[in-house]
Parts: C-alpha cells; structure tokens; sequence
C-alpha cells in the first residue's frame, strides 16, 4: 500500500524552505514530488528595474553560501555586455577569491551533509570552524564576512591587503591537514559508508539526460568543468584537472567535492605564486554610470554548485531581461528520477548529495 | 538560429542525434511585439553548443514540448509556463512548480503589473 507523507517545508534536512511529498510503499520510495517557491522573490523580475550595479546585492542573496562566485558571474555579464576588459592582476585576484569562496562553500555542505546522514554535528562544528578560517580571509580582502559585493566593473573594489598570501598559505596548509582528517573520519566510519556507496546512482547517461551539473555531473563520469572546456580569467594558465568520478553515487559525489577542494587549495597556491604587480582596482561606480550598448550577452562560469549561465539582453541602463540558469535549480529537479525505488532514508542522504541552496532553486 | 516553431521538435530531434543531447536551458524573452524561446544545447564529447530560437506571437503563446527527447526540459518549460504564460503543448502539468503562486499573470512579461495586490494561491 503507497502512503503519502509531508516532508518540510520548515525540516532541518532540506537545507531551506523545501517541501517535498513522498509516496512511500513500505520503506521503499515509490516517488518524491519536491515543492519550490517559498523563496521565490522574483530577483529576474528586480534587476530589470535597477541600474547596472545596483544589482549585485540582489544576485549574492541567490546562492547565500557561495555569494561571491554571484557577483563575479553578474559582474562578468555586465563587463561583456559593456566590453570592459579586465584588469591582469584583477583576474588572478578573483580567481583566488573565488576558489576560496569555492573551498569555503565545499566546507558548508560538507557539514551539513554529514548531519544528514548520522554523523552528528562533530563534522558540523569542525567544518564551521574551518570555514571561518576561509571566510576571515575572504573578509580581509573585501571588507564584509559574508555579502562580499566587492566586484567592481573591470576590477575590484579593492586590492589584495598586504600579508594577505602568507596568510592564505598558512590557512591553506591547516585546511589540507585538516580535509585529510575529514577523510579519515568520514570514509573509516562503516555508518557513513554504508549510507553513502552505492545508493541514489545516477549512469553516466542519466546524468546527460537529466541535464545535471557540477560535481553531481562529475559524479557520474562526464569530466565537464567550465574552468577547463571553457576556460575563463586565468584557469587556461594554470594546472589544472577537473575531478569526477565514474560510479555515480553518492559516495562519487562526496569524493568529488572533497577533491575539488584539495584542487582548489592547489590552485590559489599557484595563483598566489604567478600573481603579477599592477592595479587591480575597477570603476568606482559612484563617479561612472555603467552603460552599455543593446545587445546579447551569455556567460558561464563554474559555481561550486556546478555550472551557472547568465543570459543577458541589454540596454543602456539596465538589464532588459537577465535570465540565470542556477545551477542547483536543475539538479533538484532531477531528485524525483533519482530516488525512484530507494529506502525513504535514502531521500535525505541523496537530497544532501545533491548540495542543494533554495535561494538558488527558487530565485 | 532562428527556426520555426513547426520545426523546432524536428530539428531538436535532429540535433539531438548529432550528439546535442545535453539541455543546458530553456528560456524566453519579452520582446513586447514577440516573444523568443531560446533553448540551448550542447553536445558534451565535442564540447559545441547551439542555439535554438523560436518567435512566438503574445497572443498565441505556446511552444511544443521537448519532454520526450530531453527529460532536463520539465522543470525548465513549467517555470517559462508561470513566467512567461507560454503554453506548453503535448505534456500535461497538473500542478504549478511554484508554491502559494495564483499562476494567473505573467511576471517576466514587460506588461505585467507589478504594484498592483497580488492574490495568494494555494
């Protein structure tokens, strides 16, 4: 017999307002209908009645645990749109701050997913104590802990402050003993494997299908990351490997993350290294009115949900119409084809595998 | 490419066989004199993406659906259905993706009345 139950929308495992019903026959899961939109504040519809730079706040409440990786992406739409180039220095500056707005999103999920699945807030407390680590830094560099709106049109609002590298090093080489304690942890607990491996897979050609992204993409084999197939600021010079993994599960997803985590602590290192003197300041927008000329603007760019697009029809003053592909958007969509036939438990280890943010589903 | 809506499934299914079987996104904008529904593809061995753009006349919105070829499609075409009042032909939709949405307007349209009370739906 299917019994229908109430998941959410207030439950503190659906990281957000998500209401999911689920049909249920025993312990097995028949179907799960998510349902979006209680965060729903029309953020497509604001930034056609705002100028240009008006509108980074609103694009960093989208993804309120990566808001940095919003703003650049916008701030990059407006630079085409406008045909401002940027600043050398300035590219290397965004690169490290968003690789570290990267790890420090990686670290969120990675807590929360372990609540999620039995690993009782000792991941919790030890990833946000990490992650403040990351995030003092990327406060040293902007000025706010959290909403960061440091991007400026063709640079940053300001540069790098003085000792900012050896002290992004020091915190690196914590955060890279640290991650291996986490594996450590994590993957010689039988509670947390056996959760993970083998359950929620997802073939290589279902992942395609569903349109999936990210590491959940990577996860299942498709090695596709923006900063390699399309590569942006200064990834082309650097070395760098996408990470994925061919099984699929859960267990892919999470050693994906973890990988891209340690890529990432690799990537700033090497950043910080070839970063060139120069300015890396751009317009100040109290003094210029950004304006650009009508035309069609896409970018796209590797968010650390997966990869995020920004289709863009300007006008002089202000977006005409900017539609964005969240990332996250799409992969929950994908939720109700993943957990067909699973155990009901299985929705929250799945759903937290997914790394989910409902700023970003809803918009 | 500008297609036309006759020939959007076929041609989909076309590009589709060439390998663009990935749905990066589907999207529409209001032109006030026409709308445009872009879809955009991509082909992830040889990492190429393509545009498809099909002209929809405001009052006789509506655009086939990709469902069948791309399953990525069903979020996408029930968000553009409450965005953009566009309907989708050939899939039914037995409820609105948003939550407490009347699903009477259509917001991302330009003539949408945004200052005016909005009536909660259920």
């Amino acid at each position: 017999m299917v019994t229908r139950i109430n998941i959410g929308p207030v439950h503190p495992s659906t990281h957000g307002v998500l209401r999911m019903v689920a049909d249920i026959d025993g312990d097995t899961v028949v179907n799960v209908e998510p349902h979006i939109g209680f965060l729903h504040r029309g953020v497509e519809k604001l930034v056609e009645t705002r100028m240009y730079m008006q509108s980074p706040v609103y694009m960093e409440k989208l993804d309120y645990v990566a808001p940095l990786s919003y703003d650049e992406i916008y701030v990059a739409a407006v630079e085409k749109a406008m045909g401002v180039e940027v600043k050398e220095r300035a590219m290397y500056v965004r690169t490290i701050l968003l690789e570290l707005q990267r790890i420090a999103s990686h670290l969120l999920w990675l807590g929360t997913m372990a609540n999620d699945v039995g690993q009782f807030f000792t991941m919790f407390m030890w990833c946000f104590k990490d992650r403040d680590l990351v995030l003092r830094l990327l406060e040293e560099a902007s000025g706010a802990r959290m909403f960061y709106v440091n991007m400026r049109i063709g640079g940053l609002i300001r540069d790098l402050p003085p000792g900012f590298d050896e002290r992004t090093i020091e915190v690196l080489g914590y955060l890279e003993k640290r991650i291996k304690k986490y594996e450590d942890y994590l993957e010689k607990n039988p509670i947390f494997v056996d959760r993970f491996k083998g359950v929620g897979v997802v073939s290589r050609e279902m992942a395609i299908e569903l349109g999936l992204t990210g590491p959940v993409l990577r996860g299942s084999g498709v090695s596709y990351d923006v900063r390699k197939d399309n590569p942006y600021y200064i990834y082309d010079k650097l070395n760098f490997e996408p990470q994925k993994r061919s099984e699929g599960d859960c267990f892919a997803r999470y050693r994906v993350r973890m990988l891209e985590m340690k890529e990432s602590i690799r990537l700033v290192k090497e950043a910080l290294r070839n970063i060139p003197e120069g300015d890396a300041l751009g317009m100040q927008i109290r003094l210029i009115l950004p304006s650009a000329k009508s035309k069609i603007v896409c970018v796209s760019r590797e968010l650390p949900r997966g990869e995020c697009l920004m289709y863009m029809v300007s006008d002089p003053q202000r977006p005409y119409r900017l539609s964005i592909r969240a990332p996250t958007f799409i992969n929950l969509a994908a939720l109700s084809s993943i957990v067909k036939g699973c155990r009901t438990a299985d929705i929250f280890a799945i759903l937290g595998s997914l790394d989910i943010v409902m700023g970003d589903v809803d918009r | 490419m500008k297609i036309d809506r006759a020939l959007l499934l076929e041609k989909a299914r076309e590009l589709k066989s060439q390998g663009y079987s990935y749905l990066v996104k589907i999207t529409a904008v209001d032109y006030e004199s026409y709308l445009e529904v872009i879809y955009m593809l991509r082909n992830l061995s040889e990492r190429k993406d393509e545009t498809l753009e099909v002209d929809v006349d405001p009052a006789d919105a509506w655009v086939p659906t990709l469902i069948e070829d791309f399953k990525a499609a069903d979020w996408y075409e029930r968000e553009m259905y409450e965005m953009f009042a566009i309907e989708i032909k050939g899939r039914e939709m037995e409820r609105l993706l948003l939550e407490k949405w009347n699903g009477k307007a259509a917001p991302l349209r330009k003539n949408f009345a945004w200052n005016e009370p909005y009536e909660k739906g259920d």
